[in-house]
């Protein structure tokens, strides 16, 4: 075999090598169209038919690996269609005649940063390092001082597939407009500061501190004191105090923003 | 009958593929998590190994008669190739059961040196020594291809079953994860390696 290689060129042999490997090659892909022509499976009609209805975002907020993997579960009964955000209600409705499933419509939602400290308040250090809210968390809680204030490293902003969500002022923002509720943001936040709340309420919470007042006015500026005006002064009686802060019930809420009136420290926000 | 059975013992634990020849590194590791897909992997292999040498060394007969034997590599690998994906389709058709089974491993075989490896050895002349025959027949060849694939099951799942465990344990921080599974591989090659020695 070494010897080929100093041999003058035999043209029969190249020939003969040729022939083989075209021989052989042809051969394997006749083989191979034949047996995917005898062997071609049906997909899944209804996956299918599933699939053209969902959003095709494949934001994976779902859980899926996508919308084909989503579209595949549901038609195989392994999931439910209001797993999804970003298919609107009606192709929802759609999904579920297909699969003949009862559906209740549920209401559009959205995401918002139940924080507004960033630069309003008080860091214990200076954060140098990987770039994301996980990583920062890991040291001390993140560099503010409020356990529970935005770090403003922008993961939200990263795993956003819509640019909904953006880190201004070292606190991150939901844009009502763009974002389709996939809840990504609100899976990866370390602090648990995203929420998904219905795209029709007026009002919401823009701080996560469960600390007492004196602690809270020292930590930040835009901290919520827990002094209850809110809740006083709601006439629908849709908040309650819970651990120093206030929880909108948005099935009873209004809208009359009395809430963001009375606050003293401005941090019950309206939209 | 004895060489049946020194070919069976030969494959599967003095000359196994992973820990003691080194090849199919990469599934050994990357897909010993857990047990449950060590196992699909681990069947996945073993059926393409047979059914690649059945039809390699046949086709290796062919190439020696024109005595270009030196095309080997890119005649194997291509058939390998196309094998896989004609597997592939015949299970999707007749046993989706066993198609969803080991279907997500089954690209992944396409390149894996394990299936090219029993192709190379069973038209290896070493080999003919170390299995104590005279000439290769596809018989022996098909055998030592099942047998060789079965070690490379024995040796993935006992990988993971070892891994499973090793996650539970109080191990240093800096071990954690992929440190020491090199490491827990290191101790099944060693055991493996007592074969060799008898």
């Amino acid at each position: 075999m070494n010897n080929l290689l100093l041999d003058p060129i035999d043209i029969k042999t190249v020939l003969i090598v040729v022939l083989i490997v075209a021989v052989i090659s042809v051969i394997f892909s006749l083989l191979i169209v034949l047996v995917s022509k005898l062997c071609a499976v049906k997909e899944d009609e209804k996956a299918n038919a599933v699939k053209e209805k969902l959003a095709g975002a494949n934001c994976g907020g779902c859980g899926f690996a996508g919308c084909a993997d989503f579209a595949k579960a549901l038609s195989e009964g392994k999931a439910d269609v209001s797993m999804c955000g970003p298919t609107p209600n009606e192709n929802k409705a759609e999904i579920a005649n297909i699969l003949g499933v009862p559906f209740s419509a549920t209401e559009q939602a959205y995401a918002v940063v139940h924080c507004a400290g960033g630069i309003n308040s008080k860091n214990k250090y200076d954060y140098i390092g990987n770039e994301s809210c996980l990583s920062q968390a890991l040291y001390m809680g993140g560099k503010k001082q409020c356990p529970n204030g935005c770090m403003g490293n922008g993961t939200c902003e990263r795993v956003c597939p819509y640019n909904a969500i953006k880190v201004i002022d070292g606190v991150a923002y939901a844009n009502k407009a763009l974002c389709e509720a996939c809840g990504l943001c609100v899976k990866n936040c370390p602090k648990k500061l995203v929420e998904l709340i219905p795209k029709s309420s007026k009002v919401y919470v823009a701080c996560s501190t469960y600390c007492k007042g004196k602690e809270s006015m020292d930590n930040c500026k835009v901290g919520c004191i827990g002094c209850g005006l809110c809740a006083k002064n709601c006439p629908e009686g849709a908040i309650t105090m819970v651990n120093n802060l206030p929880v909108i019930d948005y099935s009873k809420c209004s809208g009359c923003k009395t809430c963001a009136k009375k606050c003293p420290r401005k941090c019950i926000k309206e939209i | 009958m004895a060489q049946i059975i020194l070919i069976i013992v030969s494959a599967m634990f003095i000359n196994n593929f992973v820990v003691v020849q080194f090849l199919g590194i990469c599934p050994f590791l990357g897909v010993s998590k857990d047990m449950k897909s060590a196992f699909g992997m681990g069947i996945a292999v073993t059926f393409v190994m047979t059914i690649a040498c059945l039809i390699t060394f046949p086709i290796f007969g062919l190439l020696k008669t024109y005595q270009i034997e030196y095309l080997e590599i890119i005649v194997f690998i291509f058939i390998i190739a196309s094998l896989v994906q004609m597997i592939e389709m015949v299970l999707k058709k007749f046993s989706p059961t066993l198609y969803n089974a080991m279907g997500i491993y089954l690209p992944l075989i396409t390149t894996n040196c394990a299936v090219l490896g029993v192709c190379e050895l069973v038209i290896d002349e070493e080999i003919l020594s170390i299995l104590q025959i005279e000439t290769m027949n596809l018989g022996y060849a098909v055998l030592y291809g099942l047998f060789a694939g079965l070690g490379f099951t024995l040796a993935i799942v006992i990988m993971s079953g070892l891994r499973e465990k090793v996650n539970r344990l109080p191990i240093n921080k800096h071990l954690k994860g992929f440190p020491i599974a090199m490491i827990t591989a290191c101790f099944i090659a060693m055991a493996f390696y007592v074969f060799a020695l008898i």
